[in-house]
């Protein structure tokens, strides 16, 4: 009983050389995508309720990313604008103030020095608050001469550091670098990459659930046509073939839509946002996600609805192992 | 080609559909499997296609020892026998034409061979004409073809079919069976599955016949 079960008809049974069965195979790979695509079309409303699914799945964690981008542009905006203020006794004479401006400017670590008198202080102080002239009754200027220092090194922490030596120049009073507001700053942006990341991962999960379902329905409806190639020898490549690329249709499809969402989403958040950030003082900017984001958010979307078509035709096919 | 040694088949782990089956099939010979409803004839098809694995003893097919096959391997045993279904089971969404490439589809095999091929196989089951029709648009005898056609296309040179005249009358019944008679002229191994005992018995085959699951009959045909 070890007898091949080759042919009789051995002449017309020649087996395809390699290069035509791998032009055979490619062949197969355009149709089934083409197929596979009009099938999705074939039910557009289904298609259209899968796709919107992802799209939102995908839109929120892009968000995000998109907000946290912005967030991290900004703190180095204002890492940029990072300054000092060192007030001076207020005892002090206007020139030995000079004296004191001098001392600090030639300091290593500081860059420009702008000495505000007192009585431009009170000058600003009026301009600022509009007060007019109901300063002008004050029998002498309340405020202390300052000095508007630019540290070198811009980090929260050098800066802090240079506050404190500051602080035991002769004729300084006080130096404050309001930068905790900054440090804060960067606390929540370091927090909310972790939140992008978790909604990331979760959201990533929701896409693999939708295409999941949504193909194995497809399976479902097909059973009786994936019972049949199976039998007469289809491997499970084969089979899974056309669903692979039903779920990296879906996968793009979705990921193009959620481009389109966000596309519309920033433009329509843009003007308030940059309006908020000028009321700041900062040109500052939403950013959009760029040629290499879109492209990475496709890929991603592409690969996961693959995925999930992968995982719900695997169930499927090792239920129909022989026992 | 075939050789069933102390066979059994268990389904759940209890009930026994198979027990003890010994035969043995030589290349080219044409052989009807029959009994009763229930006695485990489309038991032995389902093992022999590698749909279902035997409980116990060794099924032997070509060479291959079909209790060890991988399931990597499984679907390239099968590209080498032909099956004929019960109901036909033709994919009712495409042509007559796509159906019968069905196989030739799955083996890779070049678009320009496909086409001569599959009209060989219409032409051999008399249905070259039909092969633009939808199947629905056909009759069911006419449907039996399709799928005996499908089922030859590769050139298998084992022929399974179970109940292949299963919803025929007897003229088509006859027919179908004269054209599995055909392909076995040609060489083809053949088991056919049937409990139509009138149309077995005029045909002169060898016959097993199967009750409650034992091989009951061994009958050389005349
Ligand atoms: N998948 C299955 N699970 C459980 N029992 C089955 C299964 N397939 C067949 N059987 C049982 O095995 C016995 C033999 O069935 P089958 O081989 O289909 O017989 P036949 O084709 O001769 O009518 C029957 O009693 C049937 O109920
Ligand atoms: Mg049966």
């Amino acid at each position: 009983m070890s007898e091949r079960m080759s042919s009789r008809r051995g002449a017309n049974q020649q087996a395809p050389s390699f290069l035509q069965q791998r032009r055979a195979w490619q062949a197969h790979h355009r149709q089934v995508a083409r197929d596979s695509l009009i099938r999705l079309r074939q039910r557009p409303l289904g298609t259209l309720m899968t796709l919107f699914a992802i799209a939102v799945a995908l839109v929120l964690p892009a968000t995000l990313w998109l907000l946290l981008g912005g967030a991290q542009v900004l703190d180095r905006n204002l890492e940029d604008t990072a300054q000092l203020t060192v007030y001076l006794s207020p005892s002090l004479e206007e020139a030995s103030a000079r004296e004191v401006a001098d001392k600090v400017r030639q300091r290593a670590d500081v860059g420009r020095v702008e000495l505000i008198t007192a009585a431009e202080g009170l000058h600003q102080f009026q301009a600022s608050l509009d007060l007019g002239d109901a300063l002008q009754g004050l029998d002498h200027n309340p405020l202390p001469a300052s000095l508007v220092v630019q540290p070198v090194t811009r980090t929260p922490e050098a800066v802090a550091a240079l506050a404190m030596q500051l602080r035991q120049v002769n004729g300084v009073d006080e130096a404050s670098a309001d930068m905790q507001w900054l440090e804060r700053l960067k606390q929540l942006t370091r927090l909310g990459q972790r939140i992008v990341l978790a909604f990331g991962a979760l959201f990533a999960l929701g896409v693999l659930l939708i295409v999941g379902n949504t193909i194995r329905l497809a399976v479902e409806n097909r059973r009786d046509e994936i019972e049949v190639v199976t039998l007469i020898g289809a491997t499970h490549a084969f089979v899974r073939r056309p669903f692979l690329y039903s779920g990296a249709w879906l996968g793009l499809g979705g990921g193009m839509l959620a481009l389109v969402l966000l596309a519309v989403g920033m433009g329509w958040l843009s003007s308030p946002l940059s309006a908020l950030a000028s009321s700041y003082g900062t040109d500052w900017e939403l950013p959009g996600l760029g040629f290499e984001g879109s492209l990475l958010l496709l890929v991603c979307s592409t690969v996961l609805g693959w995925l999930g078509a992968w995982i719900a035709v695997g169930r499927h096919l090792a239920r129909m192992r022989p026992r | 080609m075939i050789a069933f040694e102390h066979v059994g088949k268990r389904y759940g782990g209890r009930f026994e559909a198979l027990a003890d089956v010994n035969f043995r099939l030589s290349r080219g010979e044409m052989v009807f499997l029959t009994g009763h409803s229930g006695a485990g004839k489309s038991s032995v098809l389902k093992l022999l296609t590698c749909l279902e694995r035997p409980s116990r003893g060794r099924i032997v097919v070509a060479g291959h020892d079909l209790g060890q096959l991988g399931s990597v391997r499984i679907p390239f045993y099968r590209r080498q026998i032909g099956v004929v279904f019960q109901n036909h089971q033709l994919l009712f969404d495409r042509t007559v034409f796509d159906n019968v490439a069905l196989p030739l589809l799955i083996q890779g095999m070049p678009a320009s061979d496909v086409a001569r091929r599959v009209r060989a196989a219409l032409d051999k089951v008399g249905l070259l004409h039909r092969e633009r029709a939808l199947p629905i648009e056909l009759s069911g005898g006419e449907q039996q073809r399709i799928g005996i056609a499908r089922a030859v296309v590769h050139k298998p040179a084992l022929l399974l079919a179970d109940e292949p005249t299963g919803n025929l009358d007897p003229q088509l019944s006859a027919d179908i069976m004269r054209l599995f008679e055909d392909f076995n002229r040609i060489g083809t191994t053949v088991l056919i599955a049937s409990h139509d005992l009138a149309l077995i018995a005029r045909l002169r085959h060898r016959v097993l016949r199967l009750k409650d699951g034992r091989l009951i009959a061994d009958e050389n045909g005349s």
